[in-house]
């Protein structure tokens, strides 16, 4: 744990894609056990802010520092950032159409395999969730463990994407839009789901356009702009900052 | 020869050229599938296996180069086809992951431009190390009399077919053999299973844990022992000279690639057969256009099915 005990610090980063200056300087800190929401309009940096924190690049985190359990970031690979316990459901799904539901999931014993391991130093690996955990919490998903993932439907592949996550038995779970193009029926599901996880545990950093359905799921938001945070504070603050929200969120 | 005979005798020629195809081509669909690269030093490959092929079968007499000047006459150790069968791919294997270490990953994020030109670069440099050290003259094909303590030269009598080089056949056999082996590795892994993710997304796999470099040296290597066993089959039917990389492996590799699709092995098996059985018909019949054949069923896939008869992506974006 770093000195104030988060379990993630983000502190004065800037990120670049190319020459452009994308993340300036921005800190955040997300504390073991909430649900942390990440808000600001569509280009405002929210996608930049969970890749560099996952580790993918680009972008170039040319500056800052980024502490997971206190542990600096910065010279570890994304493939070790996650065993560590750092999870990812990106933006768009990115579940492997070409494999089926079973294979996406057994990507995360993959990642445990001893060949793939090995020679790497890797603290405290997270250890991973039992497949038919998975398979009790997302029944659509057990019903189609031997279909393409690529013919699921847009929610199903929310689902799995989240499940492939999980297997990974992250301690912070990043969620990157995971209610973009989803009927509501469906977002209710999702949205049962990560409280569900966030409950059983596992800390959540969730990235929504839909600020009204964010401040209600989470303890805490952070807005950002152009890069930079312009507002931190609990969910009910935000609420009722109408200034903050028409001029960043337009709610 | 009726044609019922001639049909069939088509289809096994085309079987043969086809597995030989379908080896060099599923090393390049996987290689720019997963690490979205270009390697026009695939050829090179098929060109150390067959020197190291024939070299490790065979003692052959030098008649120029470097070797000869230094007064080298008969080289090749002479420990015939089944040793090779093991050494050559571990040869193709072994360059492969340096050639991936060394040549290839420096380029990886770099312009396909660029990686066509340091691979092309690299063939050129094989084949005239060949050629400056061995000797740039041809040397004749030749395959084993026996197998194991079997029969394998001469005719054997097929049903409808008739007469067929018995060579032939054990060549189709070994070669299905090695690409089901492959298939069944792709299929079947979890090293498969990085690749075909892989192929997909890549970034995405390191992103779940998996360090895919580690993959990307394997597959590299597993592409260049195919196309080095391609490689060795080749000296045991055709020819051996320092240009057969670029002429009679590189080319090939790319249409099955077109064909078959950037990615897929399964389009680079079917691609292979495809392609080997249309060059077969027409060398038996029109010979003389057997080549303009091919590539115009190239240009046909390229137009009506631009990322190939499998494939998921297209060749170039
Ligand atoms: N690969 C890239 N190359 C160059 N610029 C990029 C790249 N990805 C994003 N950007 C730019 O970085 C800025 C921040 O993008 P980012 O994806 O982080 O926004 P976001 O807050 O996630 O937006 P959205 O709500 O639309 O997903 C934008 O101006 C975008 O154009
Ligand atoms: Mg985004």
């Amino acid at each position: 744990m770093s000195e104030n005990g988060s379990l993630l610090a983000v502190e004065d980063v800037n990120a670049y894609y190319g020459e452009s200056h994308i993340l300036r300087g921005l800190s955040l800190e997300v504390e073991s056990g909430e649900i942390c929401a990440l808000l600001g309009r569509n280009g405002a940096g929210k996608t930049t802010t969970v890749r560099s924190i996952a580790g993918a690049t680009p972008p170039v985190v040319r500056s800052g520092s980024i502490h997971f359990r206190g542990k600096d970031l910065t010279d570890v690979p994304p493939d070790d950032r996650s065993i560590g316990g750092i999870g990812l459901v990106p933006e768009e799904r990115r579940v492997f159409s070409n494999l089926t539901v079973e294979e996406n999931l057994h990507m995360a014993d993959v990642s445990r395999n001893k060949s793939n391991l090995i020679r790497r130093n890797i603290e405290n690996p997270a250890e991973t969730v039992d497949v038919n955990v998975i398979y009790e919490a997302f029944p659509r998903l057990d019903e189609r463990r031997d279909q393409l993932a690529g013919t699921l439907s847009g929610g199903e592949q929310q689902m799995l994407a989240i499940a492939r996550a999980l297997r990974q038995g992250p301690d912070l779970l990043m969620l990157d839009e995971p209610y973009e193009g989803l009927a509501p029926q469906i977002v209710e599901d999702v949205e049962d789901a990560i409280d569900r996880i966030n409950n059983e545990g596992t800390t959540i950093l969730l990235i929504e356009q839909n600020a009204i359905a964010a401040m209600a799921i989470s303890d805490r938001c952070y807005v950002i702009d152009q890069g930079e945070v312009v507002f931190e504070g609990p969910s009910d603050e935000l609420k009722a900052d109408e200034e903050i929200r028409q001029q960043y969120l337009g709610v | 020869m009726s044609a019922v005979q001639q049909l069939f005798s088509i289809l096994l020629n085309g079987l043969q050229l086809g597995a030989i195809f379908a080896l060099l081509g599923i090393g390049l669909t996987i290689i720019l599938g997963t690490m979205n690269f270009l390697n026009l030093a695939h050829g090179a490959l098929y060109l150390i296996g067959a020197y190291a092929g024939m070299l490790i079968m065979r003692v052959i007499t030098l008649r120029t180069g470097l070797l000869m000047d230094l007064g080298i006459q008969n080289l090749g150790l002479g420990w015939g086809f089944v040793i090779a069968l093991f050494l050559v791919p571990l040869v193709g294997f072994v360059v492969g992951v340096l050639m991936e270490r060394l040549v290839a990953k420096p380029f990886y994020k770099r312009p396909h431009t660029d990686q066509l030109l340091v691979t092309f670069g690299l063939a050129l440099i094989v084949e005239e190390l060949v050629k400056q050290v061995i000797g740039g003259n041809t040397f004749q094909s030749q395959a084993p009399d026996t197998l194991l303590g079997l029969q394998v030269s001469g005719p054997i009598s097929l049903p409808i077919v008739g007469g067929f080089p018995r060579w032939r056949l054990v060549i189709i056999l070994i070669a299905f053999i090695v690409i089901a082996l492959t298939w069944l590795f792709m299929e079947k892994t979890d090293w498969g299973l990085i690749v075909k993710a892989g192929t997909l997304d890549s970034e995405m796999v390191s992103l779940l844990g998996i360090r895919i470099d580690r993959s990307y040296a394997l597959v590299f290597g597993l592409g260049a022992a195919l196309a080095a066993f391609a490689g060795l089959i080749g000296t045991t039917f055709e020819t051996v000279r320092p240009q057969i990389g670029t002429q009679r492996a590189l080319v090939p590799a790319f249409l099955v690639l077109v064909v078959g699709g950037a990615g897929s092995v399964r389009g680079a098996i079917v691609g292979g057969i495809v392609l080997g059985t249309v060059l077969a018909g027409f060398q038996q019949s029109y010979a003389q256009w057997a080549d303009i054949a091919m590539y115009a069923l190239v240009a046909l896939v390229l137009i009506f099915r631009p990322q190939g008869i499998f494939g998921s992506v297209e060749v170039e974006e």
